[in-house]
């Protein structure tokens, strides 16, 4: 079946479009001008090289392993640098670096004025490089470089603008979340390490059944990257960075990475029952609290960013469904329009002078026709309106959970999450591009043709991506073969019924003066989550470190019980003995006569 | 070992005599060939035969690569006291180089000694040019206090290993690392075992520094001139970590419960040690608890030695030696530059000096022990051994971890990055000494990341 002289082409093309994206940010320093190469490009370069690998996947549907590199090699434990080129890395990549690609174009537009935007575009390209070691490795290892490598550029680019210090603070925030969860991580290399004594993949994979420690290790571990509930404060902080970081952060790298491990390793996971159910949970409660969140949000980032949080968290609740190919091809396709989202929304506030509340936009399909049909487009798809590429995979995986015997909870709450989700996406529709301008009335607005292209490229995506993997690859996947007619169209109903109450809300709203409302106030304050749990912790601990580990334990009880201890006995035996050496020279003598004496009587 | 030991002694005629203007010149350059040599010896081998043995030297998998370290530090520090001693007379100079080989001399010789006695005689014989280097060149009249912590703390405790050594050598008649291993176990009665363990560990622990006993330490690294901070957090602290490798192997039944208190009180120090940098005003304390911290992890996993806590531990010492070492040289050139050592002073340094802030951030991220540093597989091993010794403890080092991030980045963040404030508008910028200084302690780092074999002790 397999024939191993396509090997060797998928194998060397995947890594040589991977080496084309190292080549810019070497030739900088390495050749003369005439010799660079702009970062888009090679992102551009690298799409189509993966783009023609992944079409000789789809033919002949073989998975490649490559060990190359031996990096720590002992008697019983070897640690190499080895891919894996299977249906994950090969889907996954084309689609990282065409989402890129266009992100990079934005970025261009949206950072033209930077001082260092040559610097920017290369922070974007480890940031790709890092996700796309993370997405090909073939062991845990060099999936915790790649692991970490996104979770720092992540940091870097949150804080671009470094002299803010909101932007300093929301990077902090990020890396201390994602550190927590490297603990998980970490956990499960140690446990690895000690149990299996192999990091590599195929080897963890053999092992049947898996220790549930490690396993809820790993949770933990997606939890905090893909900010689930109780880890999400950071993906809103996130938006403290420019939007193309954002945009790339929140489609194809960073953000997915826990997903995409889970998903990785979901043959280690499949058969433990208690790790599903905590991962069927924990995504059901994200995708609820989000999607509450986003109803009431009126900055148009703000938004975005929690539906991105709000369709992780379907993601993670697939993978409780134990379909992991659902849930990865929900990744790829969620990428597209969220990006698209993301760009759209950036050039809409930009061109506003940065403004981001919707509540100050409206009439933007007149001033931006192209940005405007764009918006509309990724906000149907992440609806999941039939036939737009976002219903291709939440449709299926609604069903999937419809039919499937699992918990009635977690079901429930991703039902009332799809409903919120297309009644947020209307909202986002008509108060940013319908109705009379309410932003300030001299605003120079431009639609640049390159970021024209750019979100028409993705639109295309969000439009013909879905019915193409649906005709090519879903062969893969098993899905249940009769349903009844109110479970098929139970996905659709739930989304249909959020748009109509959405429009009868936004109708009546016009009408009505605000009200004060408790649960809107809820909604809106992120359900007070990070007012709670970062004032609070954070100060004890830091109190904590100032009162107890510094002052009290080090600056007190280790000072004056040894040094200070010592010096002030010594001190006190010495004042006591200092009276006897007072240069009392007859005194002296005449003890030592005496004691002399009487030794001399006594001994004899 | 005599062709590494012998020219550095000579490095003495070299400073006596030189042309006082190429002094400093002739002395880096003869130090570099010195460390150029002695890479040969990181040559990995199959098994653990000693290598350049002789009657009192030799080297193993244990020795050698920090015996490198050492010889690759000293032409660093040179490089980095060149400026702070510009307005020194050159008798002064000639005294403080002088004073750094004989430092020298006495690290190679406790490193590749094989006989115990002549390892405690070497180990004691750092103590005086350190002191010396502290005391004389520190900046600060607190250094007096600093020197005479940093002697009493280290002599205190190593007192009691001398007459342990002797009492070892009386029972054995030999204190040869080399045959130590091959000596029946001993069958003291429990008491005189007890005090045997305490008394040789004692020292080391001290040394390392094990949290509770540390206080010198800070004090120390403060203090002192920055060639004094780099070898004693790069060098000195090593040779506690070493200490307890050798010796430990000859006080095996005691060991497994003697050592549970001390490997608790050292992760326990991990996370207390940490917390404090988070609370750190000064930059320069704040770099010498971040040394604690991690040398925490090192004392706990020399302690329970088995073969992957011992990797990681001379992993971890190498790669934090020269961590450590660039973090107070980085943190020197902010001093130089404002003579302050307050963290709050110094900030938007990427304005000024973005190649410089590149720097700080490249060691941060290596001090946070970023994959696929040696730093990380340090820790990494360590934190396995440990996993593997208890699962709980796990939590500690785990909070290690995060804790370790959240300090190293702050750092970063506040020197580097926030507001710019008009004081530091007129501002000396980085000369080639600097960068050079920097690159020195990158190299080996990324060399060593595409062959941690180098330091991954040849057997297991």
């Amino acid at each position: 079946m397999i024939e191993t002289q396509w090997i060797t082409p998928i194998n060397t093309m995947m890594l040589a479009s991977i080496s084309i994206l190292l080549y810019p940010l070497m030739a900088d320093t390495l050749f003369k001008t005439s010799m660079k190469m702009q970062a888009r490009t090679a992102v551009k370069y690298a799409f189509f090289s993966t783009l023609a690998t992944l079409i000789m996947f789809i033919n002949l549907g073989m998975e490649i392993n490559t060990t190359h590199i031996n990096l720590i090699s002992s008697t019983n434990f070897n640690v190499g640098l080895s891919f894996k080129f299977d249906y994950f890395t090969l889907m996954f990549c084309p689609t990282a670096l065409f989402v890129t690609w266009s992100i990079m174009d934005f970025a261009k537009w949206y950072m033209a004025h930077d001082q260092e935007v040559n610097k920017f575009f290369k922070y974007l390209l480890i940031f790709l490089l890092a996700m796309l070691t993370l997405v090909s490795s073939n062991n845990l290892f060099q999936l915790f470089i790649g692991w970490e490598g996104v979770g720092i550029m992540s940091f870097l680019l949150i804080g671009w603008w470094r002299t803010r210090g909101e932007a300093n603070t929301a990077s902090m925030q990020a890396i201390i979340y994602n550190r927590l969860g490297d603990i998980g991580f970490i956990l499960t290399l140690a446990w690895t390490g000690t149990n299996v004594a192999s990091w590599e993949l195929d080897q963890l994979f053999m092992l049947k059944p898996f220790d549930t420690l490690p396993l809820l290790a790993l949770v933990l571990a997606a939890a905090a990257k893909s900010a689930q509930f109780g880890m999400h404060p950071w993906l809103l902080g996130a938006m403290e960075g420019p939007t193309p970081v954002s945009a790339l952060l929140h489609s194809s790298t960073m953000v997915v990475a826990g997903i995409f491990l889970l998903i990785r390793l979901h043959p280690m996971m499949e058969d433990n029952e208690l790790t599903r159910t905590t991962c069927l949970l924990l995504g059901a409660i994200s995708t609820f609290m989000t999607a509450m969140c986003a109803l009431t949000q009126n900055d148009i980032k703000k938004i975005i960013a929690l539906s991105t949080a709000s369709q992780l968290g379907l993601m993670m609740t697939t993978i409780g469904l134990n379909q992991p190919n659902l849930a990865f091809l929900h990744m790829c396709l969620h990428a597209f329009f969220k990006s698209k989202l993301f760009i759209c929304s950036g050039i809409i506030s930009h061109n506003l002078s940065n403004e981001q509340d919707i509540r100050k936009m409206g009439g933007i399909h007149k001033t931006m026709p192209i940005t405007s049909s764009c918006f509309t487009i990724g906000n149907l798809a992440l609806a999941g309106i039939p036939f737009m590429t976002g219903f291709y995979s939440k449709d299926a995986i609604i069903e999937t959970m419809n039919s499937s015997t699992l918990n009635l909870g977690a079901l429930l709450l991703t039902m009332a999450a799809t409903v919120m989700t297309a009644a947020y996406t209307t909202r986002l529709i008509f108060l940013v591009q319908t109705g009379p301008p309410r932003h300030y009335p001299m605003q120079k607005i431009t639609e640049d043709k390159t970021l024209s292209n750019a979100i028409l490229r993705l639109s295309l995506g969000s439009i013909a991506i879905g019915p193409i993997s649906a005709m090519t690859l879903d062969q893969t996947q098993t899905l249940p073969t009769t349903v009844t007619t109110l479970i098929k169209l139970s996905a659709l109903g739930a989304t249909m019924m959020g748009i109509f109450v959405s429009l009868i809300f936004i109708h009546k709203n016009k009408q009505n003066r605000p009200q004060k409302n408790n649960l809107s106030t809820f909604s809106n304050m992120l359900t007070f989550y990070s007012s709670l749990t970062h004032r609070s912790p954070t100060t004890h601990l830091l109190k904590k470190a100032q009162k107890v580990s510094t002052t009290l334990n080090d600056a007190t009880w280790y000072e004056y019980s040894v040094p200070k201890f010592f010096s002030k006995t010594q001190l006190k035996m010495s004042k006591a003995l200092s009276f006897l050496a007072q240069g009392k020279v007859k005194t002296y003598l005449a003890v030592f006569t005496m004691s002399l004496m009487t030794l001399i009587i006594l001994t004899t | 070992m005599l062709k590494i030991i012998i020219p550095t002694i000579f490095l003495l005629p070299v400073i006596l005599l030189s042309n006082p203007k190429s002094t400093w010149m002739n002395f880096f350059i003869n130090n570099l060939l010195i460390s150029a040599t002695s890479l040969t010896i990181l040559k990995p081998q199959i098994n653990t035969e000693w290598k350049f043995s002789s009657p009192y030297t030799g080297l193993d998998h244990i020795s050698s690569p920090l015996l490198v370290l050492t010889t690759w530090l000293l032409p660093l520090m040179t490089l980095a006291s060149q400026n702070s001693l510009k307005k020194e007379p050159y008798e002064r100079k000639q005294l403080f180089l002088i004073t750094l080989t004989l430092l020298q001399t006495f690290l190679l010789g406790a490193f590749c000694a094989t006989d115990l006695a002549l390892f405690y005689i070497m180990f004691e014989a750092t103590l005086i040019p350190t002191l010396i280097i502290i005391t004389r060149w520190g900046n600060q009249p607190e250094r007096l206090n600093a020197g005479m912590y940093f002697l009493f703390y280290t002599l205190t405790a190593s007192l009691p290993l001398l007459i342990a050594l002797l009492t070892l050598y009386n029972l054995n008649n030999t204190l040869l690392i080399t045959i130590l291993h091959f000596l029946p176990q001993n069958t003291n009665p429990p008491s005189t075992s007890f005090f045997l363990w305490g008394a040789c560990m004692m020292a080391f622990l001290v040394k390392m520094p094990l949290y509770g006993l540390h206080l010198w330490l800070p004090k120390a690294h403060v203090e002192a001139p920055i060639a004094g901070s780099m070898v004693l957090a790069a060098i000195l602290l090593k040779l506690g970590g070493y200490g307890i490798i050798r010796t430990i192997t000859m006080l095996t039944p005691m060991t497994k419960t003697m050592s549970i208190p001390f490997i608790t009180l050292s992760l326990w120090g991990v996370v207390m040690t940490s917390l404090i940098c988070l609370r750190q005003t000064d930059l320069k304390s704040l770099i010498a608890y971040s040394s604690v911290s991690h040398m925490g992890l090192v004392t706990a996993a020399s302690l329970i030695h088995t073969e992957w806590s011992l990797t990681g531990a001379i992993i971890l010492m190498v790669a934090h030696g020269l961590v450590s070492s660039a973090l107070f040289c980085l943190s020197n050139f902010n001093y130089e530059r404002i003579n302050n050592r307050t963290l709050l002073l110094v900030r938007s340094m990427q304005l000024i000096m973005p190649l410089l802030s590149t720097w700080w951030l490249l060691f941060n991220l290596l001090n946070m022990a970023l994959p696929p540093t040696i730093n990380l597989m340090g820790e990494l091993l360590i934190i396995t051994a440990m996993f593997n010794w208890s699962p709980p403890t796990i939590l500690i080092t785990g909070a290690g971890v995060v804790l370790t991030a959240c300090y190293s980045l702050h750092m970063f963040l506040t020197t580097q990055h926030s507001k710019f404030s008009n004081h530091l508008a007129s501002m000396q910028m980085t000369n080639t000494r600097e960068h050079l200084l920097m690159s020195l302690h990158m190299i080996p780092m990324v060399l060593l990341m595409f062959k941690p074999e180098l330091v991954w002790s040849g057997t297991y």
